[in-house]
Protein backbone atom coordinates (compact mmCIF):
# COMPACT_ATOMS: atom_id res chain seq x y z
CA UNK A 1 0.00 0.00 0.00
CA UNK A 2 3.11 2.22 1.04
CA UNK A 3 4.85 1.81 -2.30
CA UNK A 4 1.66 3.51 -4.58
CA UNK A 5 2.04 6.03 -2.53
CA UNK A 6 4.93 9.55 -3.10
CA UNK A 7 7.58 9.54 -1.07
CA UNK A 8 7.47 12.02 1.29
CA UNK A 9 10.63 14.40 2.39
CA UNK A 10 10.79 12.20 5.73
CA UNK A 11 10.49 9.69 4.41
CA UNK A 12 13.97 10.14 1.94
CA UNK A 13 16.56 12.84 3.53
CA UNK A 14 19.17 12.35 1.34
CA UNK A 15 17.63 13.20 -2.23
CA UNK A 16 17.56 16.98 -1.29
CA UNK A 17 20.16 18.82 -0.27
CA UNK A 18 20.55 19.49 3.12
CA UNK A 19 20.18 23.33 4.26
CA UNK A 20 23.45 23.86 5.73
CA UNK A 21 25.34 23.07 2.33
CA UNK A 22 22.80 25.62 0.61
CA UNK A 23 23.64 28.42 3.06
CA UNK A 24 27.60 27.83 2.35
CA UNK A 25 27.41 27.33 -1.40
CA UNK A 26 25.27 30.53 -1.49
CA UNK A 27 27.41 32.54 0.97
CA UNK A 28 31.12 31.40 -0.71
CA UNK A 29 28.78 32.34 -4.30
CA UNK A 30 27.45 35.60 -2.40
CA UNK A 31 31.70 36.02 -1.08
CA UNK A 32 33.35 35.50 -4.59
CA UNK A 33 30.79 38.09 -6.37
CA UNK A 34 32.03 40.55 -3.62
CA UNK A 35 35.59 39.97 -4.17
CA UNK A 36 35.66 39.91 -8.27
CA UNK A 37 33.51 42.82 -8.10
CA UNK A 38 35.84 44.73 -5.55
CA UNK A 39 38.65 43.55 -7.87
CA UNK A 40 37.27 45.14 -10.76
CA UNK A 41 36.39 48.48 -9.02
CA UNK A 42 39.77 48.57 -8.21
CA UNK A 43 40.89 47.84 -11.21
CA UNK A 44 38.95 50.10 -13.11
CA UNK A 45 39.97 52.81 -10.29
CA UNK A 46 43.98 52.52 -10.97
CA UNK A 47 43.01 52.45 -14.91
CA UNK A 48 42.19 54.92 -17.12
CA UNK A 49 39.92 55.37 -20.00
CA UNK A 50 39.93 56.86 -23.15
CA UNK A 51 37.29 59.80 -23.27
CA UNK A 52 36.04 60.97 -26.18
CA UNK A 53 34.53 64.86 -26.01
CA UNK A 54 33.24 67.31 -27.93
CA UNK A 55 36.05 69.81 -28.72
CA UNK A 56 35.01 73.33 -28.36
CA UNK A 57 37.22 75.50 -30.38
CA UNK A 58 38.91 78.77 -28.96
CA UNK A 59 39.69 80.98 -31.72
CA UNK A 60 43.03 82.72 -31.15
CA UNK A 61 42.73 84.98 -34.12
CA UNK A 62 41.69 88.42 -33.95
CA UNK A 63 38.13 88.59 -35.30
CA UNK A 64 36.23 91.24 -36.61
CA UNK A 65 36.21 92.96 -39.79
CA UNK A 66 38.52 96.13 -38.97
CA UNK A 67 40.83 97.53 -41.06
CA UNK A 68 44.19 95.89 -39.93
CA UNK A 69 42.31 92.54 -40.42
CA UNK A 70 41.28 93.23 -43.82
CA UNK A 71 44.40 94.00 -44.97
CA UNK A 72 46.61 91.13 -43.60
CA UNK A 73 43.88 89.17 -44.83
CA UNK A 74 44.37 90.49 -48.13
CA UNK A 75 48.04 90.17 -48.02
CA UNK A 76 47.99 86.15 -47.00
CA UNK A 77 45.62 85.72 -49.67
CA UNK A 78 47.19 87.61 -52.51
CA UNK A 79 50.63 85.45 -51.33
CA UNK A 80 48.53 82.14 -51.85
CA UNK A 81 47.44 83.21 -55.30
CA UNK A 82 50.59 84.19 -56.33
CA UNK A 83 51.84 80.63 -55.17
CA UNK A 84 49.33 78.53 -57.28
CA UNK A 85 50.53 76.99 -59.98
CA UNK A 86 50.12 78.51 -63.70
CA UNK A 87 49.55 76.57 -67.00
CA UNK A 88 49.68 72.82 -67.00
CA UNK A 89 50.51 71.03 -63.86
CA UNK A 90 50.30 67.04 -62.89
CA UNK A 91 48.48 65.58 -59.83
CA UNK A 92 49.34 62.15 -58.32
CA UNK A 93 47.12 60.50 -56.00
CA UNK A 94 49.76 57.80 -54.61
CA UNK A 95 47.36 56.19 -52.84
CA UNK A 96 44.39 55.46 -55.50
CA UNK A 97 47.07 55.36 -58.28
CA UNK A 98 45.52 58.27 -60.41
CA UNK A 99 47.36 60.53 -62.51
CA UNK A 100 45.24 63.95 -62.94
CA UNK A 101 46.66 66.50 -65.56
CA UNK A 102 44.91 70.06 -65.01
CA UNK A 103 45.76 73.50 -67.40
CA UNK A 104 45.03 76.61 -65.12
CA UNK A 105 43.11 74.74 -63.03
CA UNK A 106 40.87 73.00 -65.19
CA UNK A 107 41.15 69.11 -65.67
CA UNK A 108 42.28 67.62 -69.06
CA UNK A 109 42.83 64.26 -68.05
CA UNK A 110 42.42 61.58 -65.56
CA UNK A 111 44.44 58.46 -66.11
CA UNK A 112 45.34 54.96 -64.13
CA UNK A 113 48.59 54.61 -62.73
CA UNK A 114 51.28 52.69 -60.49
CA UNK A 115 53.11 54.27 -57.87
CA UNK A 116 55.55 53.25 -55.14
CA UNK A 117 54.86 50.07 -52.33
CA UNK A 118 56.34 51.59 -49.46
CA UNK A 119 58.69 48.51 -49.05
CA UNK A 120 62.03 48.77 -47.68
CA UNK A 121 64.80 46.31 -49.44
CA UNK A 122 67.39 45.91 -47.46
CA UNK A 123 71.45 44.82 -49.13
CA UNK A 124 72.19 41.66 -47.10
CA UNK A 125 75.82 43.06 -47.58
CA UNK A 126 75.95 46.01 -46.03
CA UNK A 127 72.67 46.79 -44.62
CA UNK A 128 72.11 49.55 -47.04
CA UNK A 129 68.58 50.26 -47.46
CA UNK A 130 65.92 51.78 -50.12
CA UNK A 131 62.46 53.12 -49.77
CA UNK A 132 60.36 52.28 -52.59
CA UNK A 133 57.98 55.77 -52.32
CA UNK A 134 56.41 57.88 -54.76
CA UNK A 135 57.84 61.07 -53.15
CA UNK A 136 55.11 63.76 -51.44
CA UNK A 137 54.81 67.12 -52.23
CA UNK A 138 56.21 69.20 -55.56
CA UNK A 139 58.35 68.54 -57.77
CA UNK A 140 58.92 69.64 -61.67
CA UNK A 141 59.40 67.93 -65.07
CA UNK A 142 63.11 68.43 -65.39
CA UNK A 143 63.24 67.33 -68.64
CA UNK A 144 61.58 64.46 -71.26
CA UNK A 145 62.87 61.85 -72.95
CA UNK A 146 61.21 60.25 -75.99
CA UNK A 147 62.26 56.33 -76.68
CA UNK A 148 63.75 56.42 -73.01
CA UNK A 149 66.49 53.65 -71.37
CA UNK A 150 66.85 52.99 -68.36
CA UNK A 151 70.02 52.37 -66.59
CA UNK A 152 69.28 49.97 -63.96
CA UNK A 153 70.31 51.02 -60.08
CA UNK A 154 71.64 48.53 -57.72
CA UNK A 155 68.40 47.80 -55.88
CA UNK A 156 67.15 46.62 -58.85
CA UNK A 157 70.25 43.79 -59.47
CA UNK A 158 69.38 43.68 -55.38
CA UNK A 159 66.03 42.77 -55.44
CA UNK A 160 66.03 39.32 -57.27
CA UNK A 161 69.32 38.25 -55.71
CA UNK A 162 72.13 39.49 -57.53
CA UNK A 163 74.97 41.36 -57.07
CA UNK A 164 75.41 44.25 -59.30
CA UNK A 165 77.05 44.30 -62.59
CA UNK A 166 80.71 45.70 -62.88
CA UNK A 167 80.36 46.75 -66.11
CA UNK A 168 78.26 49.36 -66.90
CA UNK A 169 76.89 48.14 -70.21
CA UNK A 170 75.18 45.50 -68.89
CA UNK A 171 73.10 48.32 -67.08
CA UNK A 172 70.77 49.93 -69.50
CA UNK A 173 67.54 48.56 -70.91
CA UNK A 174 65.98 50.16 -73.61
CA UNK A 175 62.79 48.27 -73.00
CA UNK A 176 61.46 48.99 -69.97
CA UNK A 177 60.28 52.60 -69.68
CA UNK A 178 57.91 52.54 -72.43
CA UNK A 179 57.83 55.19 -75.53
CA UNK A 180 58.21 58.45 -73.36
CA UNK A 181 59.45 59.57 -70.04
CA UNK A 182 59.36 62.52 -68.07
CA UNK A 183 61.88 63.29 -65.39
CA UNK A 184 61.10 64.46 -61.94
CA UNK A 185 63.80 64.64 -60.17
CA UNK A 186 66.02 62.53 -58.01
CA UNK A 187 65.84 59.22 -60.05
CA UNK A 188 61.64 59.56 -60.22
CA UNK A 189 60.37 59.52 -64.00
CA UNK A 190 57.17 59.26 -64.88
CA UNK A 191 57.21 56.35 -67.97
CA UNK A 192 55.23 53.25 -69.37
CA UNK A 193 55.31 50.04 -68.61
CA UNK A 194 55.26 46.54 -69.53
CA UNK A 195 53.29 45.13 -66.63
CA UNK A 196 50.10 46.89 -67.78
CA UNK A 197 48.26 44.78 -65.75
CA UNK A 198 48.95 45.94 -62.38
CA UNK A 199 48.40 49.49 -63.61
CA UNK A 200 46.33 50.91 -60.67
CA UNK A 201 48.65 49.00 -57.79
CA UNK A 202 51.12 50.27 -56.10
CA UNK A 203 53.77 47.88 -57.58
CA UNK A 204 56.71 50.43 -58.55
CA UNK A 205 59.71 51.11 -56.85
CA UNK A 206 58.87 54.67 -56.69
CA UNK A 207 58.36 55.86 -60.07
CA UNK A 208 54.77 56.63 -61.91
CA UNK A 209 54.04 54.13 -64.45
CA UNK A 210 51.07 54.89 -67.17
CA UNK A 211 49.66 53.38 -70.00
CA UNK A 212 50.67 53.54 -73.63
CA UNK A 213 47.98 56.38 -74.46
CA UNK A 214 47.57 57.96 -71.17
CA UNK A 215 51.70 58.45 -71.33
CA UNK A 216 51.41 59.85 -74.62
CA UNK A 217 48.79 62.21 -73.90
CA UNK A 218 50.72 63.70 -70.99
CA UNK A 219 53.88 63.76 -72.67
CA UNK A 220 52.69 66.04 -75.26
CA UNK A 221 50.93 68.67 -73.08
CA UNK A 222 53.30 68.65 -70.05
CA UNK A 223 56.14 71.03 -70.96
CA UNK A 224 59.19 70.91 -69.23
CA UNK A 225 59.26 73.17 -66.01
CA UNK A 226 55.39 72.06 -65.20
CA UNK A 227 54.82 71.13 -61.57
CA UNK A 228 53.79 67.96 -59.98
CA UNK A 229 51.99 67.53 -56.97
CA UNK A 230 52.42 64.04 -55.45
CA UNK A 231 50.42 63.05 -52.40
CA UNK B 1 92.35 99.81 -34.08
CA UNK B 2 90.44 96.20 -34.89
CA UNK B 3 89.13 96.12 -31.44
CA UNK B 4 87.46 99.99 -32.15
CA UNK B 5 85.91 98.81 -35.44
CA UNK B 6 84.19 96.02 -33.83
CA UNK B 7 82.76 97.46 -30.99
CA UNK B 8 81.61 100.17 -32.80
CA UNK B 9 79.69 97.54 -35.10
CA UNK B 10 78.41 95.96 -32.22
CA UNK B 11 77.01 99.72 -31.40
CA UNK B 12 75.70 99.98 -34.15
CA UNK B 13 73.29 96.70 -34.94
CA UNK B 14 72.26 97.36 -31.09
CA UNK B 15 71.38 100.80 -31.82
CA UNK B 16 69.32 99.40 -35.27
CA UNK B 17 67.51 96.79 -33.09
CA UNK B 18 66.83 99.51 -30.52
CA UNK B 19 65.09 101.54 -32.91
CA UNK B 20 63.59 99.22 -35.01
CA UNK B 21 61.80 98.06 -31.71
CA UNK B 22 61.10 101.65 -31.15
CA UNK B 23 59.11 102.26 -34.45
CA UNK B 24 57.30 98.79 -34.31
CA UNK B 25 55.94 99.96 -30.58
CA UNK B 26 55.32 103.31 -31.50
CA UNK B 27 53.17 101.75 -34.83
CA UNK B 28 51.30 99.79 -32.55
CA UNK B 29 48.39 101.28 -29.91
CA UNK B 30 49.95 101.14 -26.51
CA UNK B 31 47.83 97.94 -24.69
CA UNK B 32 47.43 96.26 -27.72
CA UNK B 33 47.95 92.34 -27.40
CA UNK B 34 50.40 90.71 -29.75
CA UNK B 35 49.03 90.14 -33.13
CA UNK B 36 47.98 86.36 -33.57
CA UNK B 37 48.17 84.92 -36.70
CA UNK B 38 45.26 84.44 -39.43
CA UNK B 39 44.62 81.21 -40.51
CA UNK B 40 45.19 82.71 -44.06
CA UNK B 41 48.45 84.02 -42.90
CA UNK B 42 49.52 80.59 -41.66
CA UNK B 43 48.13 78.73 -45.16
CA UNK B 44 50.51 81.19 -46.47
CA UNK B 45 53.63 80.49 -45.11
CA UNK B 46 52.54 76.64 -45.00
CA UNK B 47 52.31 77.36 -49.07
CA UNK B 48 55.47 78.20 -49.45
CA UNK B 49 57.28 75.28 -48.98
CA UNK B 50 56.99 72.58 -51.98
CA UNK B 51 55.66 70.01 -49.37
CA UNK B 52 52.03 68.55 -49.07
CA UNK B 53 50.15 70.09 -45.99
CA UNK B 54 46.58 69.23 -44.82
CA UNK B 55 44.31 72.11 -43.33
CA UNK B 56 41.67 70.29 -40.80
CA UNK B 57 38.57 72.35 -40.38
CA UNK B 58 36.85 71.21 -36.98
CA UNK B 59 33.02 73.34 -37.86
CA UNK B 60 32.85 72.26 -41.39
CA UNK B 61 34.67 69.10 -40.73
CA UNK B 62 36.90 68.69 -43.75
CA UNK B 63 40.20 67.39 -44.23
CA UNK B 64 41.90 69.36 -47.07
CA UNK B 65 45.28 67.48 -49.08
CA UNK B 66 46.73 70.83 -50.42
CA UNK B 67 50.20 71.84 -51.71
CA UNK B 68 50.90 75.71 -52.78
CA UNK B 69 47.61 76.52 -52.00
CA UNK B 70 46.01 74.37 -54.38
CA UNK B 71 43.32 71.80 -53.35
CA UNK B 72 44.36 68.09 -54.26
CA UNK B 73 42.16 66.20 -52.50
CA UNK B 74 39.12 66.48 -49.76
CA UNK B 75 38.45 64.14 -47.05
CA UNK B 76 34.94 64.66 -44.93
CA UNK B 77 34.90 63.71 -41.70
CA UNK B 78 31.90 62.08 -39.95
CA UNK B 79 33.28 63.30 -36.00
CA UNK B 80 36.17 65.51 -34.93
CA UNK B 81 36.40 65.17 -30.72
CA UNK B 82 39.15 64.93 -28.41
CA UNK B 83 40.17 61.64 -26.87
CA UNK B 84 41.81 61.82 -23.24
CA UNK B 85 42.30 59.43 -21.10
CA UNK B 86 41.05 59.89 -17.85
CA UNK B 87 39.92 58.06 -14.82
CA UNK B 88 37.06 56.62 -14.73
CA UNK B 89 35.00 57.91 -12.15
CA UNK B 90 35.44 61.31 -13.67
CA UNK B 91 33.10 63.41 -15.32
CA UNK B 92 33.23 64.22 -18.89
CA UNK B 93 33.95 67.93 -20.12
CA UNK B 94 34.68 69.72 -23.45
CA UNK B 95 37.99 69.86 -23.80
CA UNK B 96 39.44 73.17 -25.36
CA UNK B 97 41.69 74.18 -28.28
CA UNK B 98 43.26 77.12 -29.14
CA UNK B 99 42.93 77.76 -33.15
CA UNK B 100 44.12 78.28 -35.74
CA UNK B 101 47.28 76.82 -35.08
CA UNK B 102 49.84 74.42 -36.86
CA UNK B 103 51.16 71.26 -35.65
CA UNK B 104 53.90 69.10 -37.17
CA UNK B 105 53.92 65.20 -37.24
CA UNK B 106 57.11 64.01 -35.33
CA UNK B 107 56.50 60.56 -35.55
CA UNK B 108 53.49 58.50 -37.87
CA UNK B 109 53.21 55.36 -39.49
CA UNK B 110 53.87 56.80 -42.48
CA UNK B 111 57.37 56.53 -40.99
CA UNK B 112 57.17 53.11 -39.10
CA UNK B 113 54.69 50.80 -40.95
CA UNK B 114 57.36 49.68 -43.52
CA UNK B 115 57.43 45.96 -44.66
CA UNK B 116 61.66 45.13 -45.00
CA UNK B 117 62.27 42.98 -47.33
CA UNK B 118 66.30 41.93 -48.16
CA UNK B 119 67.19 38.75 -49.86
CA UNK B 120 69.19 35.88 -47.98
CA UNK B 121 72.46 36.20 -50.21
CA UNK B 122 73.03 37.63 -53.85
CA UNK B 123 74.57 35.80 -56.83
CA UNK B 124 76.84 36.88 -59.35
CA UNK B 125 74.88 38.92 -62.15
CA UNK B 126 74.15 37.00 -65.12
CA UNK B 127 72.07 39.00 -67.70
CA UNK B 128 70.03 35.55 -69.25
CA UNK B 129 71.32 35.05 -72.75
CA UNK B 130 72.99 32.27 -72.41
CA UNK B 131 69.54 30.73 -70.72
CA UNK B 132 68.00 32.19 -73.59
CA UNK B 133 70.08 30.81 -76.28
CA UNK B 134 69.41 27.21 -74.60
CA UNK B 135 65.54 27.63 -75.27
CA UNK B 136 63.63 27.11 -78.11
CA UNK B 137 62.67 29.91 -79.82
CA UNK B 138 58.41 30.43 -79.93
CA UNK B 139 57.05 30.69 -83.05
CA UNK B 140 55.31 34.23 -82.09
CA UNK B 141 57.85 36.08 -79.98
CA UNK B 142 56.76 37.93 -77.55
CA UNK B 143 58.37 40.91 -75.33
CA UNK B 144 59.87 39.68 -71.77
CA UNK B 145 59.71 41.94 -69.41
CA UNK B 146 63.29 42.65 -68.47
CA UNK B 147 62.32 46.41 -66.31
CA UNK B 148 61.40 47.42 -63.11
CA UNK B 149 59.59 44.28 -62.08
CA UNK B 150 57.02 44.65 -59.32
CA UNK B 151 58.39 43.85 -56.30
CA UNK B 152 58.00 40.63 -54.75
CA UNK B 153 56.07 41.82 -51.46
CA UNK B 154 52.29 42.45 -51.73
CA UNK B 155 52.15 45.62 -50.47
CA UNK B 156 50.09 45.28 -47.07
CA UNK B 157 46.66 46.93 -46.38
CA UNK B 158 47.34 50.75 -44.54
CA UNK B 159 45.11 50.14 -40.95
CA UNK B 160 42.05 52.30 -40.36
CA UNK B 161 42.77 53.61 -36.91
CA UNK B 162 46.61 54.96 -35.76
CA UNK B 163 48.18 57.76 -34.50
CA UNK B 164 50.54 60.34 -35.09
CA UNK B 165 52.42 62.17 -32.35
CA UNK B 166 52.27 65.81 -32.74
CA UNK B 167 55.04 68.41 -31.95
CA UNK B 168 52.49 69.86 -29.94
CA UNK B 169 52.13 67.64 -27.26
CA UNK B 170 49.26 66.09 -28.64
CA UNK B 171 48.68 62.61 -31.03
CA UNK B 172 46.45 62.69 -33.91
CA UNK B 173 44.27 60.04 -34.04
CA UNK B 174 42.62 58.81 -37.69
CA UNK B 175 40.44 56.19 -36.95
CA UNK B 176 37.36 55.39 -38.63
CA UNK B 177 35.48 54.62 -35.42
CA UNK B 178 35.52 56.36 -32.26
CA UNK B 179 36.01 54.55 -29.00
CA UNK B 180 32.82 53.58 -27.38
CA UNK B 181 31.54 55.41 -24.75
CA UNK B 182 28.74 53.67 -23.61
CA UNK B 183 29.00 52.50 -19.18
CA UNK B 184 29.74 49.01 -19.83
CA UNK B 185 32.61 49.42 -22.38
CA UNK B 186 33.74 52.18 -20.86
CA UNK B 187 33.52 50.21 -17.50
CA UNK B 188 35.85 47.49 -19.30
CA UNK B 189 37.91 49.43 -21.13
CA UNK B 190 38.97 50.76 -17.28
CA UNK B 191 39.88 47.93 -16.09
CA UNK B 192 41.63 46.84 -19.14
CA UNK B 193 44.02 49.38 -18.79
CA UNK B 194 44.22 49.18 -14.93
CA UNK B 195 45.32 45.42 -15.24
CA UNK B 196 47.73 46.41 -17.92
CA UNK B 197 49.48 49.42 -15.21
CA UNK B 198 49.36 46.50 -12.64
CA UNK B 199 51.58 44.73 -14.87
CA UNK B 200 54.07 47.70 -15.67
CA UNK B 201 53.10 48.35 -19.09
CA UNK B 202 53.01 51.58 -20.88
CA UNK B 203 51.45 54.44 -19.48
CA UNK B 204 48.05 55.23 -21.84
CA UNK B 205 48.96 57.64 -24.70
CA UNK B 206 48.23 61.53 -24.90
CA UNK B 207 45.50 63.37 -25.38
CA UNK B 208 44.61 63.22 -29.42
CA UNK B 209 42.47 65.09 -31.68
CA UNK B 210 40.16 62.57 -32.98
CA UNK B 211 39.29 62.46 -36.22
CA UNK B 212 36.62 60.22 -37.81
CA UNK B 213 35.93 59.29 -41.24
CA UNK B 214 35.18 56.23 -43.46
CA UNK B 215 37.14 53.30 -43.90
CA UNK B 216 39.11 54.11 -46.92
CA UNK B 217 39.67 58.07 -46.18
CA UNK B 218 41.62 56.88 -43.24
CA UNK B 219 43.51 54.70 -45.08
CA UNK B 220 44.47 57.14 -47.60
CA UNK B 221 45.85 59.52 -45.29
CA UNK B 222 48.10 56.49 -43.20
CA UNK B 223 50.95 57.21 -45.53
CA UNK B 224 50.74 61.41 -45.12
CA UNK B 225 51.37 60.74 -41.53
CA UNK B 226 54.74 61.25 -41.97
CA UNK B 227 57.66 63.12 -39.95
CA UNK B 228 57.26 66.84 -41.12
CA UNK B 229 54.19 66.76 -42.03
CA UNK B 230 52.38 70.22 -41.50
CA UNK B 231 48.92 70.10 -40.63
CA UNK B 232 46.77 73.10 -39.85
CA UNK B 233 44.15 73.35 -37.94
CA UNK B 234 41.47 76.03 -38.19
CA UNK B 235 37.57 76.65 -37.01
CA UNK B 236 35.93 78.67 -40.15
CA UNK B 237 33.34 80.77 -39.49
Amino acid sequence: MSADLPPTLDETPEAAPPRRWLAVVLVATAALLLLSGGALLVLARLGQVAVASPLRPVTASASGEDEKILARRAAAAKTLERLRPRGVYIVVDSYRNRLRLYRDGELLRTAVCSTGTGVVLRDPRNGRQWVFDTPLGERVVERKVKNPVWAKPDWAFIEEGMLPPTDPNERFDPNSLGDYALYIGDGYIIHGTLFKTLLGRRVTHGCIRLGDEDLEFVYRHTPIGSRVFLY
Amino acid sequence: MRTWNLSTGILRSVAACFCTSLAAAALAAPGDPPAQPLATELEARLAGSPSIYLVVDVVRRVVDIKARAVLLDRIVLHGVEVVAHRPFFSPRHAATLELPTVWTVTNGPGDTDREIIAPPVLRPYSSGDDEEEKEPVPATPTPRPTGPQPTPTPVPEPPVSYRARMDSGWDLLVTDALPPQGLVARFAAAVRDGWRRLRGEAPPPPPALALAMAREDAQRLHHLARSGMKILLVAAP
